[in-house]
């Protein structure tokens, strides 16, 4: 099955961060995904929030909003697709995603259908 | 460059709706995903399961803690997703507005990041 691991943590904790600090990070981050191997089906780091931008189209008119859908004390930063053989092994994996010791790993299972 | 189209509307919406309302939207959605598949643009896209399935993890002190749910309880909840690859922010804002629940519920674009480890490193 398909599960999206979303990453959510505090961004300004991370833009706080040095230079170096940052490359750690992205060395965990890289670690994580070489023991996941083939159980990663893709992943993107987003950028921080004050780069979003909202679309919505109302009455046939649309109407764009800087900034993100909601305004949250942690942010969707980055995520990982997950390819695995149940919810339960997705959570294993998802408690080793170095976001998950300072933020949250949300996990959302894929429907079926191809719709998208 | 990419950017990840986040598509949140409410849950009830959809439950709300007669079938032949569902259907119509779910044609519409398989109409956009086939335009932008056919524009070379599509790199991902999910639908994702209702919230009531979704469980979220986090490791404190060593120790993994799950729980049912969503991070945030939000009126409008993310039901899906397109990765888009396209040449500019405006492209993606054009397309993030064809998608069918940007009528009912709001989409979020959200630039991605490249290579940060090679850029850096």
């Amino acid at each position: 099955m398909k599960v999206l691991a979303l990453i959510w943590a505090d961004e300004s904790g991370w833009e706080r961060l040095s230079d170096g600090e940052r490359r750690e990070w992205y060395g965990k981050y890289r670690a994580f995904a070489e023991a996941a191997g083939g159980k990663l089906a893709g992943g993107d780091e987003l950028a921080p929030t004050r780069a979003a931008t909202t679309v919505r189209v109302r009455d046939g008119k649309t109407t764009v909003t800087d900034g993100p859908f909601a305004e949250t004390r942690e942010q969707l930063g980055g995520y990982f697709v997950l390819d695995v053989e149940s919810l339960d092994e997705a959570t294993k994996l998802a408690a080793k995603i170095p976001g998950a010791r300072h933020g949250a790993v949300e996990l959302r299972e894929a429907a079926e259908e191809e719709a998208a | 460059m990419q950017y990840m189209l986040l598509i949140y509307d409410e849950e009830v919406n959809w439950a709300g709706m007669s079938e032949a309302d569902r259907n119509a939207m779910m044609a519409e959605y398989f109409q956009f995903t086939e335009d932008l598949r056919k524009s070379g643009k599509h790199v991902a896209g999910d639908a994702l399961q209702p919230l009531s399935t979704a469980k979220s993890v986090r490791v404190r002190d060593g120790s993994a803690q799950t729980t049912d749910g969503p991070f945030a309880e939000t009126k409008e909840a993310l039901g899906g997703y397109y990765l888009v690859d396209v040449e500019s922010e405006e492209e993606a804002l054009e397309w993030a507005a064809k998608i069918p629940s940007a009528r009912i519920g709001t989409i979020e674009v959200r630039p991605v990041v490249v290579f940060p480890v090679e850029a850096t490193a």
